[in-house]
């Protein structure tokens, strides 16, 4: 009897043996949870493995960068925007004048956090009047309005949101008008609120369509002395309709422009429109409205055009004023040039340190023009009638001189060459 | 950011890196709004969509600078609306763009050049296309994964007119979807994965203090990004196999995927940053 008990335990062992021989040759380098989770036929059941771990490694700029800007003369500051989210979105306010210095330069005041909503901030105006500052969001088109004096996490004055159309580029305001002006890159649009705008008010009037010419707005500036828009376009194009962009639910004429939630009419098929023009600045009657053609435009090789971004004039010379972020450069015209002509000055070159210029803006007070190149974290400071390769009068800088230029923006993918072992990031 | 640009970094780099190499420039004719980068690694191509011309512009595989495209894809015949995405089948020769515009999927060659009609489209009430943001394409398995406003579909590779998806992820245990925060779907043919991030933007009325938890043991709960893999097969409101939960750990940035299957190291961009995440367990092969 016992010699059958012992017999039998043998038998238990040897089985019991054997399956663990048998589950690890079945599964070497398998995780349990794996295996009770990749049940495929009892999907039902499936509990997920879940995983709590640390990047390996990370990619990214903490330096902010400078989009936009605007002066204060009569308060002498200036308002920058800073577009980079791994430095935090914000509004940098830093003195107009201050001593020469290489140093990082620390804000006066910074606006910034959840409250503040300032999403991807492309674009600033200031109206020293009504102590008011405007801000738009590059990815939504929310325009919000600030005091002044604002700092910190604060909570817009006012804030317009859902109605314009999403990838919003520049903002201006029309002082003597009371009117803010926006371009929408994905619509080729410009649409006009009032200044002092309710919650979701509708555009009062737009620019769009066809005959229009607007070609991938960016930079916008109004002159209401010659009651004329100017625009700067980098040159992408398709046929748009009046109206695009607007949000008006199922009955929306783009779904692309309002962002992938909103459901919008499904277009049919149709030939692709699609073009590439050359960059140009198109200029408008200030009241002009729905398809309107502009009544000029600087565009051609002479111009030196090339991913023209922020504008505005300089009421001393009347001369417009570009920021030209494919070549570096800053280019000046006459502010009634029309066609192929060449800018009446260039400031250009390595002195210069304009790195991605975007941004422009004229100091009467103290005869100066400012210009913040994004790439290179550096707001510049000229004399206003600076030209050719000059150095700049003083910086206000983001980071150390030997700093990585900022080179990543708004991520919009990923992708890994395996050839290269790179990854690769657009904007 | 300043000017459309690519920019390129060691598979290595970590920080504040300095790119190996920018694409950028007039020449290039980059616009912003770029949501996708295929690599075609038959041809040592780039391919990068221009939603605001229209285009499809095909780069050197090592384009540096102002580099212009190789060609581009632009015209009527293409029907090309915003793409804003493109993915690219070397084996077979063609590349994919999901149409947000009009519900379609469309299929070019991949050598194709200016103004040319695509060779098929996926279109139709049967096709429940509705909104799609991005395609990818398994050459090895023949399958085609969209990702849609509620769901991600996964098609034959080769289907075209009103075909109905073979498997479609949807529901609260996938927890994915565009509407959602699904905006990239990534397919790794030797594991039979679908790998694809979802984001569930606030705490909704209904949840519960555990749903609500800063930190849950369960997977997409409300208001919480996550990346999951699901097994091909995988059809109607199944939960993934495995997820990367965001925690105060994990950080997730977004949901733009890339995979390094060699490394095992899921690729993480969004908020300015791009995250290199090791998890071998996202690569096992599915049984």
């Amino acid at each position: 009897m016992l010699t059958k008990l012992i017999h039998s335990k043998e038998r238990w062992y040897l089985a019991l043996a054997s399956l663990l021989v048998a589950s690890c040759a079945i599964a070497p380098n398998f995780w349990p949870e794996i295996a009770q989770a990749q049940q495929a036929a009892r999907t039902a059941e499936r509990r997920t493995l879940i995983l709590d771990r640390a990047p390996a490694r990370s990619i990214a700029d903490p330096n902010p960068v400078f989009r936009a800007i605007a002066i204060d003369i009569e308060h002498g500051e200036v308002f920058m925007a800073n577009d980079k989210e791994s430095a935090d979105t914000s509004v940098l306010v830093y003195p107009s004048q201050f001593p020469p210095t290489d140093r990082i330069m620390e804000p006066k005041r910074r606006i910034s956090g959840p409250k503040a909503d300032l999403g991807m901030i492309c674009g600033v105006a200031i109206s020293a009047q009504h102590g008011e500052l405007y801000s738009v969001q590059g990815e939504s088109g929310t325009i919000n309005v600030f005091s002044l004096s604002a700092n910190g996490n604060v909570v817009p004055l006012r804030q317009l949101d859902g109605v314009t159309p999403r990838s919003t580029a520049g903002i201006y305001l029309d002082a003597k008008n009371d009117e803010l002006f926006i371009t929408t890159e994905h619509v080729n649009r410009i649409s006009a609120f009032p200044r002092v705008f309710k919650e979701d008010e509708e555009a009062k009037r737009y620019i769009q369509g066809p005959k229009t010419m607007l070609a991938d707005p960016h930079g916008i500036y109004v002159d209401s002395d010659s009651d004329e828009i100017y625009v700067t376009n980098h040159g992408n194009w398709r046929e748009t309709v009046p109206g695009e962009g607007e949000r008006r639910g199922p009955d929306s004429l783009t779904r692309s422009a309002l962002g992938y939630t909103e459901p919008g009419r499904v277009l049919p098929l149709a030939p692709s429109t699609g073009k590439f023009i050359p960059a140009a600045i198109t200029i408008y009657a200030r009241m002009g409205q729905g398809d309107a053609a502009p009544i000029r435009t600087i565009q051609g090789p002479k111009t030196l055009l090339n991913l023209p971004d922020g504008i505005t004039r300089d009421p001393v010379s009347d001369e417009l004023v570009v920021a030209n972020t494919g070549d570096d450069s800053l280019l000046f015209f006459e502010r009634n040039a029309g066609g192929n002509v060449a800018p009446t000055r260039v400031l250009k070159g390595s002195r210069t340190r304009l790195k991605g210029p975007v941004g422009v803006t004229i100091d009467p007070k103290n005869n100066e023009l400012w210009v913040v190149s994004w790439d290179n974290h550096i707001a510049a400071v000229f004399p206003r009638i600076a030209q050719g390769n000059i150095a700049p009068k003083r910086v206000i800088r983001t980071a150390v001189d030997n700093a990585p230029m900022a080179s990543m923006g708004r991520i919009g993918a990923v992708a890994y060459d395996a050839k290269r072992n790179e990854i690769l990031a657009p904007n | 950011m300043s000017q459309p640009r690519i920019s390129v970094y060691a598979g290595s780099a970590d920080g504040n890196a300095v790119p190996t190499r920018i694409i950028q420039g007039e020449k290039t004719l980059q616009a912003r709004t770029s949501h996708y980068i295929a690599i075609d690694t038959v041809r040592d191509e780039l391919i990068a969509p221009n939603p605001f011309a229209q285009a499809i512009l095909f780069f050197r595989g090592g384009a540096n600078g102002n580099e212009p495209p190789l060609r581009v894809i632009q015209g009527p015949k293409t029907l090309l609306s915003s793409p804003d995405n493109v993915a690219v089948d070397a084996t077979h020769k063609e590349i994919y763009v999901a149409q947000f515009t009009n519900d379609a999927i469309l299929v070019f060659s991949n050598t194709a050049r200016g103004d040319v009609a695509p060779l098929r489209i996926l279109r139709g009430p049967k096709t429940l296309l509705d909104r799609p943001i991005r395609v990818e394409v398994d050459p090895i398995n023949n399958v085609m994964a969209v990702v849609n406003d509620h769901q991600i579909l996964i098609f034959d590779r080769t289907a075209e007119g009103d075909a109905a998806p073979k498997w479609i992820l949807s529901g609260p245990k996938t927890g994915v979807g565009t509407s959602i925060g699904t905006r990239d779907v990534k397919l790794y043919p030797q594991g039979k994965k679908i790998i694809a991030g979802g984001l569930i933007r606030e705490t909704g009325p209904g949840a519960t203090a555990e749903e609500s938890a800063p930190r849950n043991a369960g997977f997409g709960y409300r208001g919480q990004r996550f990346i999951g893999a699901w097994n091909y097969g995988d059809t109607g409101d199944v939960a993934p196999v495995v997820a990367l939960n965001n925690t105060p750990i994990s950080k997730i940035p977004g949901s733009r995927l890339a995979i390094n299957p060699a490394a095992q190291e899921l690729i993480v961009g969004g908020d300015g940053v791009v995250f290199i995440y090791k998890l071998p367990e996202m690569f096992a092969p599915a049984k």
